[in-house]
């Protein structure tokens, strides 16, 4: 169909991809500004090492660093995309080890770089998204055969199994759907499909029982408690039924009941956050939650900043960051359709459904949509790596939107 | 260019459905986040707004200023002053208490227990070194239980750290508060007294901490009174204003961030009363000359009722109860003899003895078995069956004006039996003895008088020969008395007492209307003749002025005072007593004041009470010379 005629069209960014990108970083310096001005830990460091300042360079690194990834074509980014894959797999397996990787949160997930903290699982992300895609992107018969499919199913497991170990189960998670968004993009059978999202949903049934019905004596492996403590405060069953032996005496109970008060404490709070914001929320800076320690001041500005948005802004400011980011996943998925291969369409199926994952399940547990899981909002919340790892994604997107006509 | 329908239309026109159904579910899912926000934000918003609320507001009720109570003169009986008190505000110290907790905590590990006792002796160090850096030479008011009691209680109020502060201090902590910070000065209403002659009828506060009859929740209360007995009680609603809410802005710690007046107070509204001072202060000062230990004074206006003065003696300092009474105070009140919280001129029953033959002669002058030219042989005792009762009065031939100056019980009892129980009861009744006034109403009696039922049914003459001397079963109160006297002065009116005058509302712009109590309200008249009640004025001149008169002690050259006088004998628990009366009224022909003193244990009215009348109509002829008129007299 091409009009030989013609030449052919210089590629363009997309530049509504990129003003949405904008306005969600603008959302993101202004809210981190109000949610750390007001802390003591921040108000006495010199501006250099204030949140604002820093996030600055991490958008100008995460900004540079997507640019640079544009200037060579996805194909060639992805022949290297095993080779990315296996290191991540071994950074992760290194971070697990005692004594290299830094505990933080009772967590194994960071590796100490001195001036600042890495966490693999980011990269890793990015690396499985560009080794699943380049996987996939082989004929379509071959998806066929059950031992491709088996070998997809495995390279989606084994970074999602060394994540589950740090513990961190909401960042493993997060690669549960891209997979399955890839796979079902890249045209395995809907048979095969409707088997394995039968097998997850039997799987998360089961978890959920072996939490909460099976008696403790009987189990061979232990979720960690404070998973299974935000699964309770997520679906609102009292401690009491879990934690105290039918004859407590009061004090263990009230022990109980504060354990339970201090675990819904965050979202408690989060919620009250959003809810008070109202249509028009309070004003910048104005936000109750957050200047006078509501929400803790630890986290009010990385996984809870949704609620100093939703506080300060209201619904319309909320509003407006779901919008920004619907415009974002549909740009997406629009570079995904017209990706001039199969390997660019599912590199940016799996990049838009990551990062939705990320966005849902973030602002749906300040809303209590969904259980607290310590996944950031990609671009808002404060965090290095992970602004700059999203930052990397949507890079990988404008690139397959700019070398959609060149072979 | 709108995205949405541009995506999910292109792969469907590519036939690339499963993209499309992959955009399709990003939209749901975004959709469900987006009505989840709204549902959070918009459709239960006041719901999170009221837990914000509960959770980080506070509302403290501030007690309004109370209303003053006045003399008629305009002077003060009863005001809110401002005391001083040096409190500390925690918000700001928190720093400084952090900076000592550091420097304070040991290299080891604490346990909870001895973290908490640190902590409770670092904060009292901080506020002790700030109150030394004022130099203000006064011991902390606090002790470190105390500062823990209201950090953990009430941390986002300021902690009074030094209370009544002198202005000397005062000036002094303003001078050098730049360099003390978290500190100030707090100005608190505190009620004060003046006078203490008036403390029964003003009476007493206590502290009020309910809110029985407040919708509004409070999560602070500043402490406020309520008046418990006397005119601090009677008026507390409208003396007391209307309370304003502050409400406050604190931190998840509780520590407070801002605040903000809501509804401010409203001041309570003034009492005036219908009392002078000067002549409450003559009346009590001249009970207390006399030496005795008991008793009360009423000065009324016998031309309206109004109550010039109503004393009682001994008296308690209702400072004392500012801001609580101390046990040992209270035990001591409680405990003493003769009590001091009893108010005598409303609050007891005493009997009348001889100032009652002002009501037993009326009675039978009335009745017509006597008139006041008879005479009538008194051989100095009166036999009654077996029974003899003595006669003070030395024997010979009494008249009725002779009788009622010496006091002739014989020739009362004698003419109390001829004309019958029933005429003295009926007129007693129109002196509305046996019945209250009101005008306290948790401090007053009613007296006892037999009904005419009583009377007639098992009632003897020996029962009749006491009333007819007030002995017996009758007693009253010296107020009860003032009144008798005022209307036998005035010509037959029989007032209700008036004590206050008006209630005014402390701002004269507000709203609230002024309330005025109507003056001279007449609750009976007399049905007397008016002869019989000349005779019975002329006969207390009489006892006043002519020789051999009992109440010639209350005698003042240029003002002619009429009185009677009266001891009565109490019998109880084998014990005597006496009661001692004047029951006066002056001038004796345009009669103004009507005086009654009752002196508990006296040596006799004429020697025990008579000259402190005196005292008094001296204060009120020298008040009169000075302005003619009351000011109240044309309410």
């Amino acid at each position: 169909m091409e009009n030989t005629l013609n030449p052919p069209q210089k590629p363009r960014p997309d530049w509504l991809l990129l003003a949405a990108l904008g306005g969600l970083m603008i959302f993101g310096l202004t809210f981190v500004l109000s949610a750390t001005q007001v802390n003591e830990l921040f108000s006495g460091a010199p501006w250099y090492r204030q949140p604002f300042f820093k996030m600055i360079i991490f958008y100008a690194f995460g900004i540079t660093a997507a640019g640079l990834l544009c200037l060579k074509d996805y194909y060639q980014i992805a022949r290297y995309a095993f080779v990315g894959y296996w290191i991540c797999i071994v950074m992760l397996v290194i971070v697990l080890i005692p004594g290299i990787g830094a505990v933080r949160y009772g967590a194994r997930r960071w590796f100490d770089l001195g001036i600042m903290q890495f966490q693999p699982s980011e990269l890793a992300k990015i690396a499985f998204l560009l080794a699943l895609a380049q996987f996939l992107s082989r004929p379509r018969d071959e998806l066929r055969q059950p031992d491709t499919l088996l070998k997809g199913i495995g390279l989606t497991l084994l970074p999602f199994g060394l994540i589950l170990m740090e513990p961190d189960l909401g960042s493993s998670l997060m690669l549960l759907p891209a997979a399955f968004a890839m796979f079902y993009v890249a045209g395995v059978p809907a048979g095969f499909l409707k088997k394995v999202a039968g097998g997850m949903t039997c799987f998360i049934a089961a978890c959920l029982i072996y939490v909460f019905f099976v008696p403790q004596a009987w189990k061979p492996v232990q979720l960690p408690d404070y998973q299974k403590r935000r699964l309770m405060v997520y679906f609102g069953i009292d401690y009491t039924t879990q934690y105290a032996k039918p004859n407590a005496t009061p004090t263990e109970l009230r022990r109980v009941k504060a354990m339970q008060r201090r675990d819904s404490y965050n979202v408690a709070q989060a919620m009250i956050s959003v809810g008070s914001g109202g249509l028009t929320g309070k004003g910048w800076a104005q936000g109750i939650q957050n200047a006078h320690g509501y929400l803790p001041r630890g986290v009010s500005h990385n996984d809870f900043i949704f609620s100093v948005i939703a506080e300060e802004s209201g619904f319309i400011g909320s509003a407006m960051v779901v919008v920004l980011y619907t415009g974002v996943f549909l740009c997406g998925i629009r570079v995904a359709g017209q990706a001039r291969d199969r390997l660019g369409r599912l590199l940016a199926v799996g990049v838009v459904v990551m990062l939705f994952s990320h966005v849902f399940v973030n602002i749906g547990m300040n809303i209590r949509l969904v259980p607290v899981t310590g996944v950031p909002l990609p671009l808002l919340s404060y965090g290095g790596t992970s602004i700059v790892c999203s930052l990397l994604a949507l890079g990988l997107l404008q690139n397959i939107q700019l070398h959609q006509r060149s072979i | 260019m709108p995205p949405t329908d541009m995506v999910v239309f292109d792969q469907i026109r590519r036939k690339d459905y499963r993209l499309g159904s992959v955009a399709v579910f990003l939209l749901v899912a975004m959709g469900v986040l987006m009505a989840g926000l709204w549902y959070v934000q918009i459709f239960s918003s006041s719901q999170y707004i009221e837990s914000q609320r509960n959770q980080s507001m506070r509302t403290v009720r501030i007690p309004s200023v109370r209303g003053k109570i006045f003399d008629q003169h305009g002077r003060i009986l009863a005001e809110d002053k401002p005391a001083y008190n040096l409190s500390a505000y925690l918000e700001e110290l928190r720093p400084h208490f952090r900076k000592a907790w550091r420097e304070n905590r040991p290299k080891r590990k604490l346990n909870a227990e001895e973290s908490l006792q640190l902590q409770i002796q670092t904060r009292y160090q901080v506020v002790s070194n700030f109150i030394s850096r004022a130099r203000l030479n006064l011991p902390l008011g606090v002790n470190a239980g105390e500062i823990q009691q209201h950090f953990s209680e009430l941390r986002a109020l300021p902690l009074p750290v030094l209370k009544n502060l002198d202005p000397a201090n005062v000036a002094r902590f303003m001078e050098l508060s730049d360099r003390i910070p978290g500190f100030d000065i707090q100005a608190w209403p505190t009620r004060h007294y003046p006078e203490i002659s008036v403390a029964h009828l003003v009476g007493h506060l206590k502290k009020d901490n309910t809110s029985e009859e407040e919708s509004t929740a409070y999560n602070y209360r500043l402490p406020d009174f309520r008046g418990m007995i006397g005119l601090e009680q009677t008026f507390d609603d409208k003396l007391r204003g209307q309370p304003g809410t502050r409400s406050m802005l604190v931190n998840h710690l509780g520590y407070r961030q801002s605040e903000n007046l809501e509804v401010p107070t409203q001041p309570g509204s003034h009492v005036h009363l219908t009392l002078d001072l000067e002549i409450q202060k003559v009346a009590y000062d001249a009970m207390k000359a006399s030496g005795h230990k008991a008793g009360a004074a009423v000065v009324m206006d016998v031309n309206n009722g109004d109550l010039i003065a109503l004393t009682s003696m001994p008296v308690f300092d209702p400072n004392d109860f500012i801001p609580a009474i101390n046990p040992q105070k209270w035990a001591q009140y409680r405990d003493a003899r003769p009590s001091p919280l009893l108010f005598r001129a409303t609050q007891e029953r005493y009997p009348p003895g001889s100032i009652f033959k002002i009501i037993s002669g009326l009675a039978a002058l009335e009745s017509g078995v006597v008139n006041t030219n008879n005479f009538m042989y008194n051989p100095g005792h009166y036999r009654l069956g077996r029974r003899n009762i003595d006669d003070t009065a030395p024997a010979g031939d009494y008249n009725f004006k002779k009788a009622f100056k010496y006091s002739s019980n014989t020739y009362f009892i004698h003419h109390g039996l001829s004309c019958g129980i029933e005429q003295i009861v009926q007129m007693g009744n129109q002196f509305f003895l046996g019945q209250r006034t009101g005008l306290l109403p948790r401090q007053e009696v009613a007296g006892q008088f037999p009904t005419l039922g009583e009377v007639r049914n098992g009632w003897r003459d020996g029962d009749t020969a006491n009333i007819a001397i007030g002995q017996g079963r009758i007693t009253v109160t010296p107020l009860q008395m003032g009144i008798m006297t005022a209307a036998v002065a005035n010509g037959g009116r029989v007032f209700w007492p008036r004590l206050v005058a008006r209630v005014e509302p402390a701002d004269p712009d507000a709203f609230t209307d002024a309330m005025t109590f109507p003056q001279g309200r007449i609750r009976g008249q007399l049905r007397v003749t008016p002869r019989n009640l000349v005779a019975v004025q002329h006969a207390m001149w009489a006892d006043v002025h002519e020789e051999g008169g009992t109440g010639k002690r209350a005698m003042i050259d240029d003002y002619a005072v009429c009185g009677k006088t009266g001891t009565a004998e109490i019998r109880g628990g084998g014990r005597r007593d006496k009661i001692t009366w004047f029951s006066s009224y002056a001038p004796y022909k345009q009669p103004r004041y009507a005086v009654v003193i009752m002196i508990e244990s006296g040596v006799s009215g004429g020697k025990t009470c008579a000259p402190i009348a005196k005292k008094i109509f001296e204060a009120l002829r020298d008040r009169d010379r000075r302005s003619p008129r009351t000011p109240l007299a044309n309410n």
